[in-house]
């Protein structure tokens, strides 16, 4: 029996919980983007909107990583059920220059865009559903084709 | 790599994927058996520890102790998995594991107690998040890595 191993056993815990809670509420949650904007997406992937295109959610995955073939499917179907919505997913290992000039560290990371190319918000994780599309509504909304 | 459709979307990995509920499992008991290693301050079960890493990590994920106990007594009763997990990055970040595992018992078991203590609980965080969380630390790692290892080439 160990007291001072007992005292860190519960102060590792407690730290763990703590930050285990934090990440759980950051993970796939829609940020704004702050301060200066990023550079326009459209234009990184060598893509322009056609039609009625107002959004590029564009995704930042890595070869091996499960989250992000998660992420794939919640766009992918984003994407299918709503015309206004263009979904790329690049992988930073082909593409490192997309991520360093996004400022992107984790995978996977999505980005929107809209038709100008200024960035909307940014979700690190698998995005929640319901809440990307509720913060993408007003800009499909707002702007007919 | 770009999948074959040409989307430039990642390849996935060949190797066998993971049921993840088993991952987590695994996670669980690493846990209970490195707060173990800090209560008792037991060198011996922390070799233990880093003895089961090592099996996943260096022979492979199908020869980790706590999956094999996994798909042997809890798989069969659960029915398949919903969606299943890569491989790779798990059996990486059982190499970080071993790692901290392995120098916590031989702080341990050389009199350095207080090297045993901290590789034990950096270990225990690890499995802690993603046992309690589904945080894999190390899978964290991996990605970031492989992301190094391409930008150098």
């Amino acid at each position: 029996m160990s007291g001072t191993g007992l005292v860190v056993l519960i102060a590792v815990l407690v730290a763990a919980t703590a930050l285990g809670l934090v990440l759980r509420a950051r993970n796939g949650r829609v940020r704004t983007p702050s301060g200066a904007g990023s550079p326009d997406g459209w234009a990184l992937t060598g893509s322009a909107p056609e039609g009625a295109e107002q959004v590029l959610l564009l995704q930042l995955s890595s070869p091996v990583c499960t989250p992000c073939r998660q992420t794939a499917g919640v766009l992918g179907e984003l994407a299918a059920g709503e015309p206004g919505v263009r979904h790329v997913e690049i992988d930073v290992a082909d593409r490192p220059d997309v991520a360093r000039a996004l400022s992107v560290m984790r995978t996977p990371t999505t980005i929107g865009f809209d038709r100008t190319g200024r960035e909307l918000l940014r979700v690190s994780g698998v995005p929640r559903r319901a809440e990307l599309a509720a913060a993408l509504a007003p800009e499909l909304r707002g702007r007919p084709a | 790599m770009s999948a074959p459709d040409g989307s430039g979307a990642p390849a996935r990995s060949v190797d066998p994927p993971l049921d993840p509920r088993g991952v987590r499992s695994a996670a669980g008991l690493t846990t209970v058996v490195l707060a173990l290693v800090l209560v008792s301050g037991s060198g011996w079960l922390a070799a233990a520890q880093a003895l089961v890493f090592a099996l996943g990590a260096f022979a492979g994920m199908r020869f980790a102790p706590y999956g094999v106990l996994y798909r042997l007594a809890v798989a069969p009763r659960l029915g398949p998995p919903a969606e299943r997990e890569e491989a790779a990055p798990v059996r990486f970040s059982q190499t970080v594991g071993f790692l901290f595992a392995a120098v916590g018992a031989l702080g341990y078991l050389s009199g350095l107690t207080v090297l045993g203590i901290v590789a034990t609980a950096f270990a225990l965080v690890a499995a802690f998040l993603n046992a309690a969380f589904g945080f894999c630390l190390g899978c964290e790692m991996y990605g970031l890595l492989a992301r190094a290892r391409a930008a150098r080439a």
